[in-house]
């Protein structure tokens, strides 16, 4: 048989030699198909990272918790080889049988993230049953902004939002469920994701009191911003964290933001592997290669979100952060919030 | 020419007979169908059941805040209809006395906030109402206050002028067309017959104008009272209504089942006072 050379051959032979001649390079041809938030796989590190690897990196952005859980289920995970998702979420993926287990020895870059994050048995939901189903990679907490004028010393609590000095001051906001979970932790409750009955009373009592002492609950932080700007307010309830901070910021507000010592709620996205991934070694190297502390600091200079590999406005070093989890009953807290909201 | 052979039978009347019959049915009548038949159903572990049952209504009518918070809610709706009628009727009536030109460029003066968005609104009055708006930065400069009024800082109060603001021209409008329709004869009748201008006010123009009165006041009660989102952006920690309740079904509290129950019972308030508007309006002809 004569190989007939004629103009597609060579056309495809010589497209296909960079890539034949780089095969030093480890994935080289190879396909890396991420599914991912906006901000947690810029164009510039995608570019760095196929110039390193060799591989093609496709990345779909999702826009809701409920998108990514149609392409991973509908497709039984084979559609994607590594996913973000938070700690929350992920637990119903691990439950399907959707993930595929870390490899530790793969993720060098694991071993010098915050020591908030080393051992990953102390971050609730990332392990189960002695493995490791997801990385930690970017996260928020939802703590006190205080406008420095007008509060002082620094607040160290959430009781500062039931201080009659600040009454008709403060922003809080509008939903039952964090507001249930972070009044739980203000009242010293272990598990404010998992309430009984009886704190449930509790804690709407206490809420009934934040009420009368709240200027009105936001529900945007453009719309927090406003408020902030058309009255005398000194706290805000910082649902949007780090992102709330510096739109506040920017628009010559002197605040700070501080996690109060009783623990402040935080989210967490991770990056889990798909039990469809094709390529266990160069999924592990986009995770690896996100893991730099170069691309962290991108990653919260960008978005003003917290890292794990260097520190920022999100977290000290010794703040108690609570991840998130799934509550009780949403339905239950929400009809409990609209009970508080129409006392007179 | 369109309309070939019989006016009744054609092929032309009966499409467009279809089309003004059949739009009205599939986006008003069915998505109301619906709602109806969801108020009906229930939820059960995240999930809408479709079991018929009136346990969303009977929840309404057992639970301590829900029949409340509609009193409430529909006190401020006549409190904000009886403003409106009371700021716009003097409009209407200057309107009407126009003449020409002048008449319809003031009309379109008042109509003109209509055509700005509805939120935008809201937003621009919030920053007059605030703490250190616009308003109160205004009194304190004038000297007339000493310290920023709270009386109309995020509360029932903001709500109510927030709503009338917004609902004015609702209430401009049917007056207007009310005052126009009376005969200018009757009018000169009655000063000819020595009556004074207060007089013919008292007893020609403003029982023939009732009948706009009432069209406006059931108007703005009806649009008022299915808001959510001025209560939402305006109300603060102590303004909340029953529109509010509604919107929490859908969103936060994901029942809609409920949801639609409550939107149900909002819609038989607003059918109500609709008729009532409509047999009052007609006793007055």
């Amino acid at each position: 048989m004569t190989l007939k050379l004629n103009r597609r051959t060579a056309l495809s032979l010589a497209l296909a030699a960079p890539a034949i001649l780089s095969s030093s390079r480890a994935f080289a041809a190879k396909e890396l198909r991420v599914m991912a938030w906006q901000g947690y796989a810029d164009d510039d590190w995608v570019k760095e990272f196929q110039d390193q690897t060799g591989a093609k990196a496709n990345v779909l952005f999702i826009g809701t918790d409920d998108e990514i859980w149609a392409k991973i289920k509908g497709s039984e995970g084979k559609d994607f080889d590594v996913f973000a998702v938070n700690t929350a979420q992920l637990q119903r993926y691990i439950d399907g049988g959707l993930t595929t287990p870390h490899d530790l020895s793969k993720l060098p870059n694991q071993k010098e993230v915050l020591p908030r994050f080393q051992d990953l048995s102390k971050v609730k939901g990332v392990m189960r049953d002695g493995k490791v189903h997801s990385i930690p990679f970017c996260f928020d907490s939802i703590g006190i902004i205080y406008d420095k004028d007008k509060v002082n010393p620094a607040p160290d609590t959430f009781e500062i939002f039931w201080d009659p000095k600040y009454k008709g001051k403060i922003l809080a906001y509008d939903n039952g469920e964090h507001n249930f979970s972070f009044t739980a932790l203000t009242m010293g409750i272990e598990d404010p994701f998992h309430l009984t009955e009886e704190q449930m009373g509790k804690i709407k009592e206490k809420l009934i009191a934040l009420k009368s002492n709240v200027l009105s609950f936001y529900t945007t932080p453009d719309e927090a911003l406003q408020l902030y700007k058309s009255n005398d307010v000194a706290l805000i309830w910082a649902n949007y964290g780090q992102q709330q901070v510096k739109a506040m910021k920017d628009a010559g507000a002197n605040i700070e933001y501080v996690n109060p010592k009783e623990g402040a709620l935080a989210w967490l996205d991770t990056w889990a592997m798909t039990s469809g991934v094709q390529d266990v070694d160069l999924a592990e190297a986009w995770v690896n290669f996100l893991l730099q502390k170069k691309i962290g600091q991108q990653l919260s200079e960008r978005t003003g979100f917290g890292n794990t590999v260097v520190e920022t406005g999100s977290a000290g070093a010794s703040d108690k952060l609570v991840w998130l989890d799934f509550v009780e009953d949403p339905t239950k807290r929400s009809d409990l919030w609209n009970e508080v909201k129409a006392q007179p | 020419m369109i309309f070939v052979g019989s006016a009744k039978n054609g092929f032309w009347p009966r499409l467009l007979a279809t089309f003004a019959y059949g739009l009205p049915v599939l986006l008003i009548v069915a998505p109301l169908a619906s709602f109806l038949a969801y108020s009906f159903f229930r939820m059960e572990g995240g999930q809408i059941v479709a079991d018929l049952s009136f346990g969303n209504y009977q929840r309404f009518f057992t639970d301590a805040i829900f029949i409340p918070i509609l009193w409430r809610t529909c006190l401020l709706c006549l409190a904000v209809a009886a403003l409106t009628i009371l700021i716009g009727f003097p409009v209407a009536f200057l309107l009407a006395n126009l003449k020409g030109r002048r008449r319809y460029l003031v009309l379109l003066m008042v109509l003109v906030p209509l055509l700005m968005s509805y939120i935008i609104k809201i937003y621009a009055i919030r920053s007059i109402l605030g703490g250190t708006g616009f308003l109160n930065r205004f009194l304190l400069w004038t000297g007339l206050v000493d310290a920023p009024l709270t009386l109309f800082v995020f509360n029932l109060n903001a709500v109510l002028l927030t709503l009338t603001i917004l609902l004015i021209p609702f209430a401009i409008l049917p007056i207007f067309l009310s005052l126009e329709r009376i005969p200018r004869d009757l009018i000169e009748a009655s000063s000819d017959l020595g009556a004074s201008s207060l007089q013919t006010f008292a007893r020609i123009i403003l029982p023939l104008s009732v009948p706009g009165i009432v069209t406006a006041a059931s108007f703005v009660f009806v649009l008022a009272i299915g808001d959510f989102l001025t209560p939402q952006m305006v109300g603060g920690q102590s303004g909340f209504t029953f529109g509010r309740i509604v919107y929490s079904q859908f969103g936060t509290a994901f029942n809609w089942p409920f949801g639609a129950a409550l939107a149900t019972i909002l819609g038989l308030v607003a059918i109500a006072v609709i008729a009532a508007g409509s047999r009052l309006e007609a006793r007055q002809r």
